[in-house]
């Protein structure tokens, strides 16, 4: 992490936006009468050193203490047809073809939409709200951002080894696949995407959205390198405006073909993560909630004594809010809680992996129309691992276009 | 901002000078304004990470331009009157896209979609935030302050609009040909702008004669 260049970004930013007004572009950059559509983002965000490793989304990334470009681009061949794509660099160093994707609408006039490629997550409503001013704070929600103890490339021998791991999913090892240690895998991934064919439609204030991938919630992929596609369906309604209800589920293999060649020739070598989710919002005025529960199961082979002899559970729940109270002011806060299910050890009966709590507040003020400064403070708890409790102070200045 | 700082300099003028009893002579000032640079409608950001292509919307007329007077004559900072106007959301637009008006008008933001929009501001004449509201809803804002506003929707951001509140009344919007008409103005030697959708601008000197129209156009690049 460059903390002087996001230091000098932020300085930039806020120092350019307060003297100009509303002069920096807001708008898209279009060529071809609107056919080719450009937008983009930078956020700079800056926070003490995540002892803890509760923000981190990967090794050595934690997502309070980033800086992050975007550039996102459609080309409409017709009516029928558009291409998306997306690019994003992390820390001025990580360049990720985040999105690339056809869009198919074979009748205009009728609400059926078909994506393929590398295509936006099906499941939840956070990768709807992960981008700009559509997230009210700096942090993540825990369900799509804290990595578990749990890999995709090697498993525990037994439940003591996985016992062991508690609260250091940031770096967890095992001893069966790939030995080295590495960071574990969260409940929904919202740092990459996955790859394979969308289908949506709707009715009213109903939607309906299938999508078949190659990779599943936990560890999306480009090509499918374990023969277990990934079933994901989402529905949403909305009864009145602003009132949304969504409802998610998905079922795919995420192991890596590593780890299932790594284990021994039997019959039951499925690793299957199975998910559900509810999700509300509602917005009035200037008020907006939202609530957002994820149920993640992952089942893994049978193996050594004490064996692991159900699938290992994690539910994520939280709700957040935003209120602005003054034009271009807002505070925020987000309550959240990430459980497991017990596994029995030899010497104890506990969690698999460590609990975790955090509360975050916090609030924006918009420098323009796009440009906003944000800071907040997160209390972050964890029933094990190294670090149990931390607060972290963080702020982010953000632009987009 | 520059419309604020031309009005400004406008009343210190008209404040020196003597008002004459009844009405004074008066002409009008018409003609057409030539708005010569491409102009491209604002489009919705890449919705990449969207399950569905999102909807049609109506195209802003952005060609709109807004004739005044620069330096206003005797007067016309005391013809105040309470006024009311309307900027529509129609279709993910907002209809007209550009409003010109005089200070103290309260302008109606009715909501005509099936969908929320959250008109605010944050331009220093006028900062607002009227929050979310339904179909059928109207909220309204008071806008004393002479100067350029920009209006937007925290909802959809490709929403955007023109207020520009004045502290007289010698100002007219173009209509679809480009043409304008502004009528009652005391005959004297005025410099008269042409602004057209934020920073293109066109400046001229007339002088309008005690009686009759004079015709002066403008080219916008």
């Amino acid at each position: 992490m460059n903390l002087r260049a996001a230091f000098l970004l932020l300085a930039w930013c806020s120092g350019t936006s307060a003297a100009v007004g509303q002069s920096l572009p807001s708008e898209p950059v279009t060529f071809g009468g609107g056919r080719v559509v450009i937008g983009g983002d930078a956020a700079a965000s800056i926070a003490p050193a995540d002892t803890g490793f509760f923000n981190y989304s990967d090794y050595e990334h934690s997502t309070l203490r980033q800086i992050r470009f975007g550039v996102s681009g459609s080309v409409r061949a017709n009516d029928r047809l558009s291409v998306l794509g997306e690019v994003r660099v992390d820390n001025l160093r990580d360049v990720t073809p985040f999105a690339l994707y056809a869009r198919v609408r074979p009748f205009p006039s009728r609400r059926l939409d078909i994506q393929i490629g590398r295509i936006p997550p099906t499941f939840g409503s956070f990768a709807r709200h992960a981008y700009s001013n559509d997230n009210p704070l700096i942090g993540y929600p825990l369900a799509y951002q804290y990595l578990t103890s749990l890999r995709a490339d090697s498993v525990p021998r037994n439940a003591d080894e996985l016992l062991f791991m508690r609260g250091r999913g940031w770096l967890s090892n095992f001893s069966v696949g790939n030995r080295a240690p590495d960071r574990g895998l969260p409940l929904v991934t919202a740092f990459s995407w996955d790859t394979g064919v969308q289908v949506t439609t709707g009715w009213r204030s109903l939607d309906v959205t299938g999508a078949v991938t190659n990779g599943s919630l936990s560890n999306p992929r480009v090509s499918d390198d374990n023969s277990g596609k990934q079933i994901i369906g989402r529905v949403t309604l909305t009864p009145v405006v602003g009132l949304v209800l969504g409802g998610s589920a998905a079922r795919g293999q995420y192991a890596e073909r590593s780890l299932i060649d790594a284990l021994p020739a039997s019959p039951d070598r499925r690793f299957i993560q199975r998910a559900f989710g509810a999700d509300l919002e509602y917005s009035r005025d200037h008020w907006m909630v939202r609530a957002d529960t994820v149920m993640s199961e992952w089942r893994i082979p049978a193996a050594g004594a004490p064996v692991i002899d159900r699938p290992l559970r994690a539910v994520a729940v939280s709700v957040e809010g935003r209120y602005a109270f003054l034009p271009g002011v807002y505070a925020a806060a987000r309550g959240e809680h990430l459980a497991f299910n017990r596994i029995v050890g030899t010497a104890r009966v506990a969690e698999w992996d460590a609990p975790v709590s955090r509360v975050e507040v916090g609030g924006g003020y918009y420098l323009q129309r796009n440009v906003v400064a944000r800071m907040s403070v997160q209390f972050n708890h964890r029933d094990g691992g190294l670090v149990h409790n931390l607060v972290l102070p963080a702020v982010q200045i953000l632009y987009w276009f | 901002m520059r419309v604020f700082i031309a009005i400004l300099v406008g009343a210190l003028g008209v404040a020196s000078m003597t008002v004459a009893a009844g009405p004074p002579p008066a002409g009008s000032l018409r003609g057409r304004v030539d708005v010569r640079r491409n102009i491209t409608p604002t489009e919705r950001r890449p919705d990449v990470n969207d399950l569905r292509a999102a909807g049609g919307r109506e195209l802003p007329d952005r060609r709109r331009a807004v004739v005044y007077l620069e330096t206003a004559p005797g007067g016309a900072f005391e013809e105040r009157e309470g006024q009311r106007a309307r900027m529509d959301q129609r279709n993910e637009t907002f209809i007209p896209h550009v409003l010109a008006i005089t200070a103290g008008t309260v302008v109606d933001f009715p909501n005509n979609d099936g969908t929320y929009h959250n008109v605010f501001s944050l331009s220093k004449p006028k900062r607002f935030d009227l929050g979310r509201y339904a179909r059928g809803r109207s909220k309204s804002v008071r806008f004393d302050r002479p100067g350029i506003i920009r209006v937007f929707c925290d909802i959809h951001s490709h929403m955007s609009a023109f207020i520009l509140v004045f502290s007289h009344r010698y100002f007219a919007t173009t209509d679809a040909e480009g043409r304008y008409r502004i009528d009652r103005i005391p005959s004297g030697t005025y410099s008269v702008v042409a602004w057209q959708d934020g920073a293109n601008r066109d400046t001229r000197t007339v002088t309008i004669p005690e009686s009759g129209s004079v015709e002066l156009d403008f080219v916008v690049q």
